[in-house]
């Protein structure tokens, strides 16, 4: 599964390396399963925002989907 | 779950088993669904009820002298329903759909001599399964009495039809000069009915012996009999028609060389074990027809509301749960059985399997006692076992009661005692919804017996309605170890799952409810109106300290007003079997029907219970507002949030060790969370102490965002089996919490796209 999840407002900095985000492949992990996600990501540190949308969206769906809840 | 088991557990339930028309009736028509159906005026609806089960149905719905109405209960209410008029009144308004199905012809031939309606029945039960069948019948044209009938009960032309429909189903008729032996001497077919409902010449019938009653084999291989009763017979139409639809049955088993008796349900007269509540049914009188022999059709309609559609459904009508899912328990053991049968693919049932409360409310409506509690509670142990339980359903509750379990468990004897006779076990959310009135009510406990220890912990409850066995039987070894090291002291407990765990898994330790002692100061309290009391599910088998707990209420002199469903019978607030877990807006409707059975103020002495409860709006008190003057809190004080009980059973703890709370480093960060975000927390099971250890991490160099332009700032730490994000500003020194999330799903490595 390949998705793009990128939020409309890409103006975040990474604090520790105060280097702006920049759409990035991200690997998601999830009971075993793994997708990769197109997101925001620190180009020195790799660190990930997840946007609230998203986590409570997309990312919900798939884990319940996953989870046959 | 075996299939056996299925089997088991479908048997227990008995909604589907025919209401009394239907059993009453000797071709089991489904009264019921008629009735229904003629009520909403669907007559032609009605007539293809009817066609499902009856032959003939032109001259059978018109004659049936309705033994059904012997056993219908509408009887001891205003009277049976009519069904015989109805099913008239249906007949004569309807036309017929003319063509009846045929299976495909067979080889082998039935022979009837004699046309009167046994005989006609077996014609038509056999001609549709495809039999070639030749009716032999006297000069004057088939039919024996219903010829004779006047025509207001049976007019010709209807007996024309019926017989016309005969032929097109491959029925020849054969007219004789007499209905006598040498007929079937001379040719039996491959197997031969002998009506006697028709003038057979004595020579034929001094020769037939009675037959079986239940099968109507004569001894002779291939011969059949029926048509029997007698001239004035009340039910002569239906018996005569009976035989023949039960004889059809034997000569088609007879021919297909199957047993004429195996696996036979034999009639029911009036039989079921269908159970009804009828304490709620009002008498209704018969409709009196004006014309005495046909209701119009206004009257047929009038009649056939009358019908009090039986139906058990005894749990349905008080589960929100069970009517939720829009059938019963038979149906749902299927649906749980199909859910663990389910190798790959979607558990369609998991939601439904984890949404039980199970309170036990079911089985003590049951007539059958059937358990819903303990058909979804062995599914869910199944899942952990099988490793496909949804890891979110059960996750919060457990991370509480682990929570209260370590960090804010403690045992100890009174201050300034060295063993306990006994040991108060308020239960982790009495501690945490009301830490000042457990220590309240401590002090009292130890007013009446000095040597009285504090055991704050939690039961175990989450672990054993989560189904996680393993988890609970560990935790149920950590609780053994920790009385015995007391000195094996009687347990009291405040909490009812708490008795219910301890009596039902820790069978060696004597417990009993707090309730149950003379609790009472003889302090004057607040006089107040009649209260709602509403007994914790966990209660239901627990009938001394439901009656303790009244006790002290009168005692105090407070009155109660009444509440339907309580004591046994008494309903879940909406917390048990960890349903929110599972289905949080189930849970929601399950507390407000709750709510809404009472007008005025609700007691309980579950703390969980009261803020389940108060989550609606609705006034509650605990029965520890009343008890102690000195620590009453409101009816209408919002519910604690679970950050406030985590608080608040850290500050317990405090309190017992005569200590400050021992601050974890993220506490001395300054939070300013405004109500709406705290709702939003509450919600979305966000802790505040959730929150601090997020910032803490961040603020040590853990994962950090800030926005390019207008100052917000987002900070995220995996904690547990979740990972959180908080979204917030720093306004002088203090963090202004905006938004909080969580997902469990987790980040794995990454580079530039
Ligand atoms: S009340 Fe209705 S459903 Fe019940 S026995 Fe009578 S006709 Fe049948
Ligand atoms: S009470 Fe419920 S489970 Fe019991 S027989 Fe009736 S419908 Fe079935
Ligand atoms: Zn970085």
């Amino acid at each position: 599964m390949s998705l793009r999840f990128l939020p409309q407002d890409m103006n975040w900095i990474c604090r520790p390396c105060r280097e702006p985000l920049q759409p990035g492949m991200v690997e998601l992990h999830y009971m075993g399963n793994v997708f990769k996600v197109e997101l925001p990501v620190c180009p020195k540190c790799g660190a990930v925002l997840i946007a609230e949308e998203l986590a409570l969206g997309r990312m919900l769906e798939v884990e319940q989907l996953l989870e046959d809840k | 779950m075996e299939q056996q088991e299925l089997r088991h557990w479908e048997a227990r339930c008995i909604q589907e088993e025919p209401p009394l028309c239907r059993a009453g009736c000797p071709l089991g028509v489904d009264g019921r669904s008629f009735a229904r159906t003629m009520a909403r005026e669907d007559l032609a609806g009605a007539r293809a009820i009817l066609e499902k089960t009856m032959p003939l149905i032109g001259i059978v719905g018109r004659l049936c002298e309705a033994p059904c109405e012997q056993y219908c209960l509408r009887r001891e209410f205003g009277g049976s329903i009519a069904l015989g008029g109805l099913e008239r009144l249906c007949l004569s308004s309807v036309p017929g759909r003319g063509k009846i199905l045929r299976l495909p012809a067979r080889p082998k031939k039935v022979r009837i001599l004699g046309s009167g309606p046994s005989s006609l029945t077996v014609a038509f039960d056999l001609a549709k399964k495809g039999y070639p069948v030749v009716l032999l019948h006297l000069a004057d044209g088939p039919g024996a009495w219903l010829r004779d009938l006047p025509e207001s009960a049976l007019p010709t032309s209807v007996l024309q039809e019926e017989l016309a429909r005969l032929v097109t189903l491959g029925v020849t008729f054969q007219p004789v000069a007499d209905l006598d032996a040498s007929l079937y001497a001379t040719d039996a077919g491959d197997a031969c009915y002998i009506g006697q409902d028709d003038a057979l010449t004595p020579d034929l019938r001094t020769m037939l012996e009675a037959p079986d009653p239940m099968t109507f084999a004569l001894a002779g291989p291939g011969l059949f009999t029926g048509g029997l009763c007698s001239v004035g017979h009340p039910y002569r139409l239906i018996t005569d028609v009976s035989q023949g639809r039960e004889a059809a049955v034997s000569i088609d088993r007879y021919l297909q060389g199957a047993s004429l008796t195996a696996s036979r349900v034999p009639l029911r007269h009036g039989q079921t074990d269908l159970f009804t509540e009828t304490k709620d049914v009002a008498v209704k009188m018969r409709i009196v027809a004006a014309d005495p022999a046909n209701f119009t059709r206004q009257e047929a309609v009038a009649e056939a509301d009358r019908c009090l559609d039986c139906q058990c459904l005894e749990c349905v009508k008080h589960c929100v749960y069970l009517a939720e899912y829009g059938a019963y328990p038979k149906t749902y053991a299927r649906r749980v059985y199909n859910n663990s049968a389910i190798v790959k693919g979607i558990h369609q049932a998991n939601r439904f399997i984890n949404s039980c409360a199970l309170c036990g409310q079911c089985e003590t409506l049951c007539p059958k006692n059937f358990s819903m509690a303990e058909l979804c509670l062995d599914a869910r142990r199944l899942m952990v076992r099988e490793n496909r339980m949804p890891a979110s359903a059960h996750w919060f509750a457990l991370l509480e009661m682990r929570a209260a379990a370590s960090e804010t468990a403690l045992v100890r004897h009174a201050p300034d005692k060295t063993s306990s006779q006994v040991i108060f076990f308020p239960g982790c959310q009495l501690a945490g919804i009301r830490p000042d009135q457990t220590l309240r009510l401590y002090a009292r406990l130890r007013e009446l017996q000095a040597e009285t220890g504090i055991w704050l912990d939690c039961c175990g409850a989450p672990a054993h309605w989560a189904g996680r066995e393993e988890e609970f039987s560990q935790f149920r070894d950590r609780l053994a170890g920790i009385w015995d090291s007391m000195g094996r002291p009687q347990v009291l407990t405040a909490c009812s799952t708490c008795l219910k765990i301890f009596r039902e898994h820790l069978p060696e330790i004597t417990v009993a409810s707090v309730w149950t002692l003379p609790l009472t100061t003889g302090a004057k309290g607040v006089s107040r109106p009649a209260l709602a009391l509403t007994d914790p599910c966990t209660s239901r088998h627990d009938p001394a300290t439901r009656q303790a707990v009244r006790a002290l209420l009168t005692a105090m002199g407070q009155e109660l007003a009444p509440l339907a469903m309580s004591g046994e019978l008494t309903e879940c607030c909406g917390f048990g079997g960890l349903m929110e877990g599972a289905d949080p807006a189930l849970a929601r409707k399950v507390t407000a029907a709750r709510v809404a059975q009472a007008n005025g103020v609700f007691l309980t002495y579950c703390a969980m219970c009261r803020d389940q409860l108060a989550k609606t709006g609705k006034p509650v008190l605990h029965l520890l507002d009343l008890l102690f003057a000195d620590t009453t809190h409101p009816a209408d004080e919002a519910p604690a949030s679970l950050s406030a009980r985590r608080a608040g059973r850290r500050l317990l703890k405090a309190k017992s060790l005569e200590e400050l709370p021992t601050d974890e480093p993220w506490e001395k960060l300054s939070l300013t969370i405004a109500a709406p975000v705290a709702a939003l927390l509450e919600e979305r099971r966000i802790l505040v102490d959730d929150i601090r250890q997020v910032l803490f991490h961040a603020a040590g160099g853990g994962a950090s965002f800030e926005h390019g332009a207008d100052g917000r700032r987002l900070a995220s730490a995996r904690l547990g089996e979740v990972t959180f994000w908080v979204e917030y500003r720093l306004v002088s020194e203090s963090y202004h919490i905006e938004r909080c999330w969580s997902h469990r799903m987790t980040i794995g490595g990454g580079g530039e796209s």
